[in-house]
C-alpha cells in the first residue's frame, strides 16, 4: 500500500477513462462532451506515462525506447490542443445556426 | 512519503473530474478541469516526467482550458438553455459497457504481472523524463511526427477560423 | 469414294435462301426467280452427276466436310455420303423441288412476300439434303430441325390469318413432341454403340433391350415428323401453308423423313423386332384412319392431306414388316403422284381465285384440261391401277405385308412357334382395305372437282393456269407413270429388260435382313389381282355414288344413312377435340395451376415481393440504429468497443 507500483497508477487512469467516457455518453451539453474528451485523452496519457516508467518489457532499450511514451504523450497532448480548438470552432458554427449546444438535437447525421 | 502525494492527487483528480462529468453548468465544469489537470500534473511528476507535468501546466490548463472557458462566456447559455441529463437506455448501455470494460481491465491489471524494474530510480537513467532525454528522442527518432504535428496544428488553427467565422 | 464436292448439293440451296432472305426484297423480281430455281437446279444436275458415278456393289461418295466436335468419346463430323438410297432422294428433292419452285413462280407471283416465300422453300431444299445426306445422326438431325423450322415458316406463311398462324405452332409443337423422341434415341444409340455416325451403328451389335429402346423412341420422332398416329394431327392443319409448299414438304419430302430415317436405321430396327411389329401396326392403323377420314372431306386439300397420312402409313408398313426396299419405293413414287396432286389441287384453287371447298367446284374438265388430264393420271397411280407407279410400290408393300418373316422372330411359346405369324396377314388384309378406301376417296375427290357441271359462284371464272404451272404437272404426270419401272416384278423387268431400274435389285445389299428370313413364296398374280379388284371396286363405288348427273351426291345419301358417323367423319372423328379433353385441358388447368400457385404465389409472392419486404423490414429494424444521434453512436461504439477487448482478454 505505502509502495507506489504501476498499478496504482494504471487503476487511477481507469478511473479517470471511465468518468470521461460517462460524460461523453451521458452529457447533453457539447463543451461538456468536448471536455469529457479531454479527461479521456488525459486517462491515457497517465496510462503512457505510467507504462514508460514501468515497462512490461524486459531489457528495454535505452534510446528512443523508454521515452516513447513521453513522446507520444506530447502528440496527444498537441493534437488534444488542435481537436479543442476545431471542436469549439463547430460547436459555435453550430450554436449559431440552431441556437443550442445539444448533442442529441443534431440528428441530422443519417441520410 | 510520495505515496502520500499519490493518494492526494488521485483523490483529487477523481474529485475533481466526476466535477466535470456532474456538474450542471459548464463553468463549473471547466474550471474544475483544470483543477483535474492541476492534480494530474503532480501525478505526472511523480512518475518523473517533468517535461510533460509543465505542458501539461502550460497547453492544458493554460491554453487549451482558456479557449474552453471563453467560448462557454462566449455562448453565455441560460439556465433554462442548460438541459437535462438524458440517460437513455443505449447510453446506459454504453456506460455499463465501459465499466464492464474498466473493471475488467482494471481486474487484469492487478492481477501480479511482471513488470519491468523502475526505469527512474533502479535503473538510474540521467534525466529520466526531463528536457534534455525526453528532446533527445523526440527530435532523433520522431522527427516526421513532430513535423506533421505542426502541420496539423497548423491546419486547425485555420479550420477553426474558418468555421467559427460566420463568413470570410 | 471421297470426293470433296458434295457438300454443293445442300450448300446451293442455302446460298439461295441467304440471297433471297436477305437482298431479295430490292432485287428485281426476275432476278430473284433465278437465283432460287437456278439454285435448286445446279443441285439437282450435282446430283445426277453424282448418282450416275455411283458403280459397283453398294457404291457410296462420301465426303467429310470438317470435323464438327468432339466431345470425350463423341466424334461428331459434319459429313455427307450419297449411296443408291439417298442419291435417289437427292434426285426426287432437287428434281421435284425444281418444278414445285418453277410452279411457285406462277402460283406466288402476286403475293407480296414472293422473296420470304422462296427464301424459305431454298432453306426447305437446303435443310432436305442435309437431312438425307448427312452420315451421322446429329448432322441428320440439323436438317430434321431445319425442315421442321421451314415447314412452320411456311406453313404460317400467311401468318396475318391467325387460324394460319396457329396451324404452323400446331405443326411445330407437335413435331417438338416427336423430336424430343428422336434426340433421346441418339442419346441411346450413341451410349450403346459409342457412335453417331450410321456406318458405325448399322455395323456395331445391339442388345435387344438397347436397340428395342431406340428404334422406340425414335419411331416416336418419325411418328412426329411423318404425321404418323398419334402425332398425325399437324399435317392436315398444316395444308394452310401455300399449296406448292404442301406438295414440296408435306407431301413429297420432308413427311418421308421418318421412313427415310427408318431405313437408314434398318439394322438398329431389324434388331428390335418388336419395335418393327408396333411400327407396322402404328402405319396400318394411321393408314385405315387416314382412308376413313379422308373419305368424308369436302375441302380438296384437306382430302390430299389425309390421303398423304394415309400413304405415309403404307409406307411405314413397308419398313415395319422389313420390307425397306418398298417402303422406300412407295416414298419415291408418292413423291411424284401425290405432289402432281397437290399441285393440281393448287393449279384448281388459283383458277377459282382461293376456292378450296369441293362443293363449289364440278365441271373444271371444260376449263383446265391440263390440270383436269394430269389430275387424273395421278389418281390413277395413287389408287393403284395397273400398270401405274402406285400399284408396284403399294402392292410390294402389302406383298411384303402378307408374306413376311419379321414377326416370326418374335417367338413366344416354348415350341419355338410363333404367336405372330398371323399378324402379317392382317396387316395385309387391312392394308387392301385401305388401298380400296384410297381409290374411292380419290375417286370421289376427282369426280367432285372436275366432272359434272360447275357449282361455284357466277362472278368467279375458272380458267387454266400458265405454263410453269402446267409444266410441272405434266412432267410429275409422265414421272408418276414412269416410276412403274422402279416396282416392276422381277419377271416382267426381265422380260422387258428393264431389270437395272428395278428399285429391290438398286437397293440390295443397303438394308438389313429382317431375321425371321426372306419373305415366303407367294404368289404373285394373286396378289395383283386382289390389288386390282379392290381398286377398281372402291373407284367403281365413287362412280356410283359421284357419277355426273346423280340426283343426289354420296355425301348425301351418307348423311341420310347414317347421320352420326358421317358427321364424325366430317369431324375428323373428334381427334383434335379428343387431344384437347386428354391433353390441353389439363395441360392448361396444370399450366394454370402452375401460373397461380408457383409464378404469382410462391415467386412473384415470396421470392420477389418476400425478399423486398425482408429487405424493407431488416432495413426498418437497422434504421433504428442509425438515428443521427451522436452520444448513441459513441455509446454502441463503446459497447463494441468492450465486446472486442473482452473477447482478446478472455482468449488471452
Amino acid at each position: 500500500m505505502m509502495t507506489i507500483g504501476p498499478v496504482h497508477y494504471l487503476v487511477l487512469g481507469a478511473i479517470l477513462f471511465t468518468l470521461g467516457a460517462a460524460g461523453v455518453v451521458l452529457r447533453r451539453n457539447a463543451v461538456v462532451v468536448l471536455m469529457s474528451v479531454e479527461l479521456m485523452l488525459n486517462a491515457v496519457n497517465l496510462t503512457f506515462l505510467a507504462f514508460s516508467r514501468f515497462p512490461l518489457v524486459q531489457n528495454a532499450p535505452m534510446q528512443g525506447g523508454i521515452l516513447q511514451g513521453h513522446v507520444a504523450v506530447f502528440f496527444v497532448i498537441a493534437t488534444a490542443a488542435a481537436e479543442a480548438a476545431v471542436g469549439l470552432a463547430i460547436i459555435i458554427a453550430v450554436f449559431r445556426s440552431r441556437t443550442s449546444i445539444n448533442v442529441d438535437e443534431f440528428d441530422s447525421l443519417k441520410f | 512519503m510520495e505515496a502520500v502525494l499519490f493518494y492526494i492527487f488521485a483523490i483529487g483528480v477523481v474529485v475533481a473530474g466526476a466535477q466535470v462529468v456532474l456538474r450542471r453548468n459548464p463553468i463549473y465544469g471547466a474550471v474544475s478541469l483544470v483543477a483535474c489537470f492541476f492534480f494530474l500534473a503532480g501525478i505526472y511528476v511523480l512518475l518523473s516526467a517533468h517535461l510533460i507535468a509543465i505542458l501539461q501546466v502550460m497547453v492544458y490548463a493554460g491554453a487549451v482550458m482558456v479557449l474552453f472557458v471563453f467560448v462557454i462566456m462566449l455562448l453565455n447559455l441560460k439556465e433554462e438553455e442548460l438541459g437535462e441529463m438524458h440517460v437513455t437506455t443505449m447510453k446506459g448501455i454504453g456506460l455499463a459497457a465501459v465499466l464492464v470494460l474498466v473493471g475488467f481491465i482494471a481486474w487484469k491489471a492487478l492481477t501480479p504481472v511482471q513488470f519491468a524494474r523502475d526505469m527512474a530510480v533502479n535503473e538510474q537513467i540521467h534525466g529520466f523524463g526531463g528536457v534534455k532525454a525526453v528532446g533527445n528522442v523526440l527530435y532523433r527518432s520522431s522527427v516526421l511526427p513532430f513535423e506533421v504535428t505542426s502541420l496539423l496544428l497548423l491546419v486547425a488553427v485555420v479550420s477553426a477560423v474558418v468555421i467559427a467565422k460566420g463568413k470570410i | 469414294m471421297e470426293v470433296n464436292w458434295l457438300h454443293l448439293v445442300p450448300l446451293l440451296p442455302l446460298i439461295g435462301a441467304a440471297i433471297c432472305g436477305l437482298v431479295g426484297k430490292w432485287l428485281p423480281k426476275g432476278w430473284l426467280y433465278a437465283v432460287a430455281l437456278a439454285s435448286v437446279l445446279l443441285s439437282f444436275c450435282i446430283g445426277v452427276t453424282a448418282f450416275s458415278n455411283l458403280e459397283g456393289e453398294n457404291p457410296q461418295i462420301h465426303e467429310l466436310v470438317y470435323n464438327w466436335f468432339a466431345v470425350g468419346s463423341l466424334h461428331v463430323d459434319l459429313g455427307f455420303t450419297l449411296d443408291r438410297l439417298s442419291g435417289a432422294l437427292v434426285l426426287v428433292i432437287t428434281g421435284v423441288g425444281f418444278l414445285i419452285h418453277l410452279y411457285s413462280v406462277a402460283y406466288m407471283d402476286d403475293d407480296p412476300g414472293y422473296w420470304r416465300y422462296f427464301a424459305y422453300l431454298n432453306l426447305f431444299v437446303a435443310a432436305m439434303l442435309t437431312l438425307v445426306l448427312a452420315d451421322n445422326l446429329v448432322a441428320m438431325f440439323i436438317g430434321w430441325e431445319g425442315v421442321g423450322l421451314c415447314s412452320y415458316l411456311l406453313i404460317g406463311f400467311w401468318f396475318d390469318d391467325d387460324a394460319k398462324a396457329y396451324a404452323g405452332r400446331k405443326a411445330f409443337v407437335v413435331n417438338r413432341i416427336g423430336d424430343f423422341g428422336l434426340m433421346i434415341g441418339i442419346f441411346v444409340l450413341f451410349t450403346a454403340t459409342g457412335s453417331v455416325n450410321f456406318a458405325q451403328i448399322n455395323a456395331a451389335p445391339l442388345t435387344l433391350g438397347l436397340a428395342s429402346a431406340a428404334a422406340a423412341l425414335m419411331f416416336l420422332g418419325a411418328c412426329g415428323k411423318s404425321a404418323q398416329l398419334p402425332l398425325y394431327i399437324w399435317l392436315p392443319d398444316a395444308m394452310a401453308g401455300p399449296t406448292p409448299v404442301s406438295a414440296l414438304i408435306h407431301a413429297a419430302t420432308m413427311v418421308t423423313a421418318g421412313v427415310y430415317m427408318i431405313a437408314r436405321l434398318s439394322h438398329v430396327y431389324v434388331s428390335a423386332p418388336g419395335v418393327m411389329a408396333v411400327v407396322a401396326i402404328v402405319g396400318c392403323l394411321t393408314a385405315l384412319w387416314g382412308a376413313v377420314i379422308g373419305t368424308a372431306q369436302n375441302d380438296i386439300k384437306k382430302v390430299l392431306a389425309y390421303s398423304t397420312v394415309s400413304q405415309l402409313g403404307f409406307m411405314f408398313i413397308g419398313v415395319g414388316v422389313g420390307a425397306f426396299f418398298a417402303g422406300t419405293m412407295h416414298l419415291v413414287t408418292h413423291a411424284f403422284f401425290k405432289a402432281c396432286l397437290f399441285l393440281g389441287s393448287g393449279a384448281v384453287i388459283h383458277g377459282l381465285y382461293g376456292e378450296q371447298d369441293m362443293t363449289r367446284m364440278g365441271g373444271l374438265r371444260k376449263y383446265m384440261p391440263h390440270t383436269r388430264a394430269t389430275f387424273a393420271i395421278a389418281t390413277i397411280a395413287i389408287t393403284g391401277v395397273l400398270p401405274l407407279s402406285g400399284f408396284f410400290s403399294k402392292d410390294e408393300i402389302l406383298a411384303q405385308a402378307w408374306h413376311t418373316r419379321a414377326f416370326d422372330f418374335l417367338t413366344l411359346t416354348p415350341s419355338g412357334e410363333s404367336h405372330l405369324t398371323w399378324l402379317g396377314f392382317v396387316i395385309y388384309a387391312v392394308g387392301t382395305l385401305t388401298a380400296g378406301l384410297t381409290s374411292f376417296y380419290m375417286w370421289r375427290c376427282y369426280l367432285v372437282t372436275f366432272e359434272g357441271e360447275y357449282r361455284g359462284g357466277t362472278d368467279v371464272h375458272p380458267h387454266e393456269s400458265p405454263w410453269p404451272m402446267t409444266a410441272p404437272l405434266w412432267i410429275l404426270a409422265i414421272l408418276s407413270v414412269l416410276a412403274l419401272v422402279l416396282g416392276l416384278p422381277e419377271s416382267w423387268a426381265r422380260a422387258l429388260h428393264l431389270e437395272s431400274f428395278n428399285w429391290e435389285r438398286f437397293t440390295d445389299g443397303m438394308f438389313a435382313q429382317v431375321r425371321g428370313g426372306p419373305p415366303r413364296e407367294g404368289s404373285l398374280l394373286l396378289g395383283f389381282g386382289i390389288a386390282w379388284v379392290v381398286a377398281l371396286f372402291g373407284g367403281l363405288t365413287a362412280w356410283t355414288l359421284y357419277k355426273p348427273g346423280t340426283s343426289m351426291t354420296g355425301d348425301e345419301r351418307f348423311a341420310r344413312a347414317v347421320p352420326a358417323v358421317h358427321r364424325a367423319f366430317v369431324n375428323k372423328l373428334y381427334v383434335d377435340e379428343f387431344y384437347g379433353w386428354l391433353i390441353l385441358r389439363p395441360t392448361w388447368r396444370f399450366a394454370k395451376a402452375l401460373w397461380h400457385w408457383v409464378d404469382a404465389t410462391l415467386i412473384d409472392g415470396l421470392f420477389v415481393n418476400g425478399s423486398a419486404q425482408a429487405v424493407e423490414w431488416t432495413a426498418r429494424s437497422a434504421r433504428r440504429f442509425q438515428n443521427g444521434n451522436v452520444q448513441r453512436y459513441a455509446a454502441v461504439l463503446a459497447v463494441g468497443v468492450a465486446a472486442l477487448v473482452l473477447v482478446f482478454l478472455v482468449r488471452g
